[in-house]
């Protein structure tokens, strides 16, 4: 398996799984910072974040919260806008996908930092050249190396990250991405890339049912009714906290919440998906 | 490959590979031409064993075949190169050597700037102070303190090396408090025994047990991805996915969402500060009502269970139902949540503890955390604890082991060079006098300190009520102090009062042997640069306390077992040197070198280590040496292996207090001969509802009832000072550091937004403070705000966030900066984010002589960052600089060079030329 040659090599980013410890972050620095590289120079120490991780925080109450969390490299894009920015060739597509700036030809071009859209390009104010992560590609081609993944793949302790050949079928790489759900990062809009991001959360709504106030009981087995304004339903029931959650909605539309529970009134709320929402808590009225 | 550009190893310069441990995990060092490269994890090949497989649910899980690290150890490098590394032996600049020890400068410590020294000058100075002290008081007039895992490896680490020396020279030892699981400590022997694992309960084979059985997991002031079961890295990481994906559900109970809970957690609940125990009243409370606990469990099991029945139903003493609404208004956690916890926990197979390894967590750093840490064992046992899927037991640690291994680990009394048989001459020290840790500078400043207990108890519960008086009869007073590793600014508590101590005559001399210029490190007289694990070598086994010391078999917390040669990757950098060389020479030059080293080097020290355990079978020194590292099979021979898969799949396994449900003869490791006849360490050898050795002992104390049960804290929402500081500051231990032994040094840690902002050149610790008490404060995220009370102020950047309620304030603990704005200056605004600036001195209670940090009340207010540049970092560049701006760095590439001898240079030229205008 060590240096297996690989027509494309990939990394898929699963976020449901990245718990936002760092260990790619830092493993990153600690092979790019200090050293220089024939494919680039060395990180500086501080400043610049080849493995940066987005992180927002899900959610407007106390009873629900959940954090996204998305390690964020250089996506290596199938026709990268920071190549067709530069200059006399300063940003160059290897034949396996892996896009290189090239630290001499690319001094001076700061046009080539503005032009990325995810922002994974950063300016070196002192040697003025723009840098990036480079999927640690110089390791990769090493014979003499013994590892086998890019720094922070190999470092990733909840297999979040997973490095591999995207035009093998077979490769691990492929088989998570066709069971998992890609969510392409939105700057790219369908641009294709080499780092695959997966299952990075959209919008939930949630809330909790409750029996009447003065009862201080939740209630178990609420229907709970979501219907999207383009009419897709869906359904689930209170747990045994009294919790209803739907996840993963689209963002920015309309949705009608409906409770119901046998021998109590019926609930509605008109809800939009233009942030995380936990609706409310709803205190359940008996049929009069 | 042929695609792509191939480098001939002729491109580049030839690696050499070695290992190493730290609370990071074990790590492969690269180096080219005597610098480190780069630091990776242990990638294991098909010569190591291969791993367990746990089948569980219809699937087989087993581990990556890589050991996990943490950040922590990724920054390895960047802590080896450090700025603020002690780079040459220094002496304070205003130290005067008189003959008396008087007249001293002593209240210029922490102000004053040091002069470079050479070895030679620092020993003999050394060596001449310990003579005239001795002469002058006796040997009781030295003290000494260590902080815990600065390093790792049988050979340095405290209670090998720095015990070796300190009993062969005579000391007044420190003792140290269980500043970690206090609660637990104090309090749960009293309920179920354990007090030889410090009140901590057996985690053996209880992720197989969970895995198979558990369909809810009770997380109580658990944070397991923070705190990584102690020294076991980001090993259990997966664990915690596989119990989450096959829908095992989580409850997390924690003032603050944390990063596992917020990941993880299918409920999340915050009770206000110090309030855990009065929900778990309202839980037994509910329990009780509904007819919904293991009544011939506790039949069996319990005593006195219906007098602790009667107290919950408001038929005790106090005349109050422990009901679901009371405990409402006491932590504002709804009531309706409480009592679906209360069924959820009663109706499903549940699992759960406090904490890193169980018996840890806040909760129990507490006024009320005995109380806290006793109930929660008394519901588990309600719940029958001990059979299947009803287990004690945080997801951190017990993994499947080979407990049929031997090899010492950090806390084992037989793994010691101070012990046989390591050494052939083992010293004791002569001095009985002792201090208590927390309580150092009290003793110092007052001259008289008493106390209770024995620090760790792990002796009998008896340990816990012997008294202590400073000084001892017949004693005389601490003149001098020898700091070793690592800074207690950032842990201990109200730390103003460690500033106000360095600076008095009482100490004549003090010294600091460290890696780092640390925040304490600032107050020696004598500075020894020590060199770091890559610099030396050592020998130790991943995540281990061994077999025979407290907390026992904490390597379970691992996916594998580990054993490392400790390599010198690198020659100590600048005039550093090891502990060992440095030891040895005062040693010597106090005339028993010979008799400390006993003729062997430090590599032969360690080969002893390897000689004592059972490594020798399997591997050769030599072979052990060139590989670097070994693993242990969870279990030897074909016959234990699938044979489909080739993973081990029988072990020897004995899962946690499984014995005692069962009514079997007990079978775990690190036990009690009475344990086989069925009985726990108490009084009654049951779970004591009403505990008879509180009873006897202590009929008296106000912290700890006979019935364990929620009380208002001397520092809590119903106290005083509320009025005054209305917040409750929740400190959990750091995600980003471990105790204070990174944050100051390795800088990469200062771009993670979760844990600081540099602004002025100076890393303001984060601290979160929910949205509508941002809103009534006027606080916007990322604004500058003061954490304050009576005792100190510290100055953080705000996040604004919901994962925590209006009323509690969050801020890690152990922050290894300290950054006075006035340095020198007792109670100065700190940047630094030493947040035990903030919290009281006072211990739980005049029995329970436990440090009680969660009970703390602040307030919080928009602030302005200091305006000065760096600020804090002056005084480590005026100290520790003077010579280094001078000097040639070893390296090719100076790690923060540009921080700080960049953009720093202009700044102080900017200054200089104010100041020469002025």
């Amino acid at each position: 398996m060590l240096k297996k040659p690989m027509k494309k090599p990939g990394i898929a980013i699963n976020s449901a799984r990245c718990m936002a410890c760092y260990a790619c972050f830092i493993a990153c620095k600690d092979e790019h910072c200090g050293w220089d590289t024939p494919l680039s120079k060395a990180q500086p120490e501080m400043g610049q974040y080849w493995m940066n991780i987005v992180e927002w925080e899900r959610g407007d109450n106390p009873r629900r919260i959940k954090t996204a969390t998305v390690p964020t490299p250089c996506s290596h894009c199938e026709h990268p806008a920071c190549m067709a920015a530069a200059k006399d060739g300063a940003v160059y597509k290897r034949p396996d996908g892996i896009v290189i700036i090239d630290p001499e030809k690319s001094k001076g071009q700061k046009q080539i930092v503005e032009a990325c859209p995810v922002g994974a390009v950063y300016w070196n104010e002192k040697l003025e050249i723009p840098q990036k992560c480079t999927m640690c590609a110089e390791l990769l081609d090493d014979p003499d190396y013994p590892g086998f993944e890019p720094r922070c793949v190999e470092a990733c302790p909840n297999q979040a990250l997973v490095f591999g050949d995207l035009d093998d079928p077979e490769s691990n790489i492929s088989k998570l991405i066709a069971a998992n759900k890609v969510t392409q990062l939105e700057c790219l809009g369908d641009m294709k890339s080499s780092v695959v991001h997966l299952n990075i959360p959209s919008r939930f709504l949630a809330g909790t049912v409750a029996y009447p106030k003065e009862l201080e009981e939740v209630c178990i087995g609420a229907a709970v009714k979501a219907t999207l304004e383009n009419g897709e339903v869906r359904e689930t029931v209170t747990n045994w906290a009294g919790d209803w959650e739907f996840e993963d909605l689209p963002k920015n539309v309309k949705v009608a919440i409906d409770i119901t529970f046998d021998g109590f009134q019926p609930v509605h709320y008109d809800c939009f998906t233009d942030a995380d929402h936990y609706v409310a808590i709803t205190y359940l009225d008996p049929v009069k | 490959m042929s695609d792509r550009t191939v480098l001939s190893s002729a491109d580049h310069p030839v690696e050499k590979i070695s290992h190493s441990i730290g609370v990071g995990g074990p790590m492969t060092i690269h180096t080219v031409d005597g610098v480190i490269r780069r630091v990776r994890p242990v990638v294991f090949t098909d010569d190591d064993t291969p791993g367990w497989v746990i089948k569980a649910r219809g699937k087989q899980y087993t581990p990556q075949r890589k050991f996990t690290m943490s950040l922590l150890g990724y920054c390895e490098k960047d802590r080896t190169y450090a700025y603020d590394r002690l780079k040459y032996p220094m002496i304070r600049e205003d130290f005067v050597e008189t003959p008396d020890g008087k007249n001293r400068n002593t209240e210029n410590r922490g102000k004053s700037g040091y002069r470079r020294a050479s070895w030679d000058e620092a020993l003999s100075l050394v060596a001449r102070e310990i003579k005239r002290l001795q002469k002058t008081y006796g040997k009781e007039t030295i003290t000494a303190c260590t902080s815990s895992h600065h390093s790792w490896g049988l050979v340095g680490y405290k209670i090998s090396l720095f015990n070796r020396f300190f009993s062969m020279m005579g000391y007044t030892r420190i003792a140290d408090n269980p500043d970690s699981w206090e609660g637990f400590h104090w309090g749960t022997p009293h309920t179920y025994g354990y007090y030889w694992r410090l009140g901590g309960p057996e985690p053996y084979d209880m992720l197989e047990m969970a895995m198979q059985n558990t369909e809810t997991m009770l997380c109580w002031s658990t944070d397991p991805d923070t705190s990584r079961g102690g020294y076991s890295a980001q090993e259990s990481a997966l664990w915690r996915w596989w119990m989450k994906e096959m829908g095992i559900q989580f409850i997390y109970v924690d003032p603050f969402n944390n990063y596992t809970s917020v990941k993880h957690a299918d409920k999340w609940i915050g009770p206000r500060m110090g309030t855990d125990a009065a929900i778990l009243e309202a839980i037994a409370y509910v329990w009780i009502t509904e007819g919904t606990y293991d009544k011939e469990y506790v039949a069996q099991h319990g005593h006195r269970f219906k007098e602790f029945a009667d107290h919950i139903l408001g038929r005790g003493p106090d005349g109050t139902p422990k009901t679901p609404k009371w405990a409402e208004e006491l932590s504002l956690v709804p009531a309706m949540d409480i009592k679906a916890i209360a069924r959820r926990w009663a109706s499903t197979l549940t699992t759960g503890g406090s904490g890193m390894r169980g018996g840890f967590g806040g909760a129990c750093r507490h006024s009320n955390g005995t109380e806290y840490a006793r109930l929660l064992f008394l519901l588990f046992a309600m719940q029958g604890m001990g059979k299947p899927g009803r287990a004690f037991w945080s997801p951190a640690c017990g993994g499947p082991m080979n407990y049929n291994f031997w090899f010492g680990g950090y806390s084992d009394p037989l793994a010691s060079i101070a012990k046989y048989p390591v050494c052939d001459d083992m010293p004791v020290n002569s001095v009985q006098q002792v201090l208590y840790r927390p309580n150092v500078p009290d003793a110092i400043l007052d001259g008289h300190y008493e106390w209770y207990g024995e620090g760790f108890c792990g002796g009998g519960i008896d340990f816990e009520f012997t008294r202590h008086v400073y000084p001892a009869p017949g004693y005389n007073k601490v003149h001098c102090f020898w700091r070793y590793g690592g800074s207690f600014f950032g842990t201990m508590l109200d730390t103003n009062k460690w500033a106000k101590m360095y600076k008095s005559p009482e100490l004549e001399f003090v010294i600091n042997q460290d890696i780092y210029f640390t925040p304490e490190t600032r107050h020696a007289d004598v500075i020894l640069p020590a060199c770091t694990n890559l610099e030396r070598v050592d020998i130790g086994e991943v995540g281990s306390s061994g077999l025979g010391g407290y907390c026992s078999h904490s390597e379970s917390g691992n996916s594998w077992q580990m054993i490392v040669y400790q390599d010198k990757a690198i020659e100590p950098l600048w005039d550093s040197r090891s502990d060992f060389w440095i030891f040895s020479q005062v040693a010597a030059r106090l005339g028993w070198g010979e008799r400390f080293t006993e003729g062997r080097t430090e590599e032969e020290w360690a080969k002893r280590f390897w000689q004592f355990s059972d490594l020798p079978k399997q591997m050769s020194w030599e072979d052990f040496k060139k590989k670097g590292y070994y693993v242990i099979p969870v279990a030897f021979g074909e016959e234990n292996k699938d044979p489909e898969t080739g993973l081990i799949e029988n072990w020897d396994r004995y899962p946690g207090f499984n014995w005692f449900a069962e009514n079997r003869a007990c079978d775990t490791m690190n036990h009690k001969v009475y344990q086989e006849e069925h009985l726990l360490g108490t009084f009654s050898g049951k779970f004591e509802f009403v505990s008879e050795s509180l009873t006897y002992w202590a009929p008296d104390d106000e912290a700890r009832r006979p019935i364990p049960q929620y009380q208002d804290s001397w520092e809590g929402h119903k106290s005083l000072s509320a009025d005054k500081f209305p917040y409750g500051l929740v400190s959990p231990h750091p995600r980003f550091d471990y105790h204070t032994h990174f944050q100051q040094h390795a800088v990469w840690l200062w771009e993670i937004p979760k844990n600081r902002v540099v602004i002025n050149g100076n890393p303001y610790l984060v601290c979160h403070i929910n949205h509508e008490l941002a809103e009534q404060k006027g606080i916007k995220d990322g604004d500058v705000v003061r954490l304050f009370n009576d005792r100190g102020s510290v100055l953080c950047v705000a996040r604004v966030t919901w994962r925590l309620n209006p009323q509690t304030i969050h801020a890690y603990t152990s922050s290894g900066i300290y950054n006075p704005i006035k340095y020198g200056q007792y109670k100065s605004w700190d940047k630094g984010g030493s947040i035990n600036l903030l919290v009281p001195g006072r211990l739980i209670g005049d029995y329970v002589p436990a440090m009680a940090p969660y009970s703390c009340n602040i307030d919080v207010e928009k602030a302005e960052p200091d305006p000065n540049y760096g600020q804090g970092w002056e005084h480590i560049l005026d100290a520790v600089d003077k010579q280094q701006l001078e000097t040639e760095r070893p390296i090719r590439t100076s790690i923060s060079a540009d921080l700080l001898f960049g953009e720093k240079e202009a700044w102080l030229k900017d200054q200089k030329n104010k100041k020469e205008a002025v």
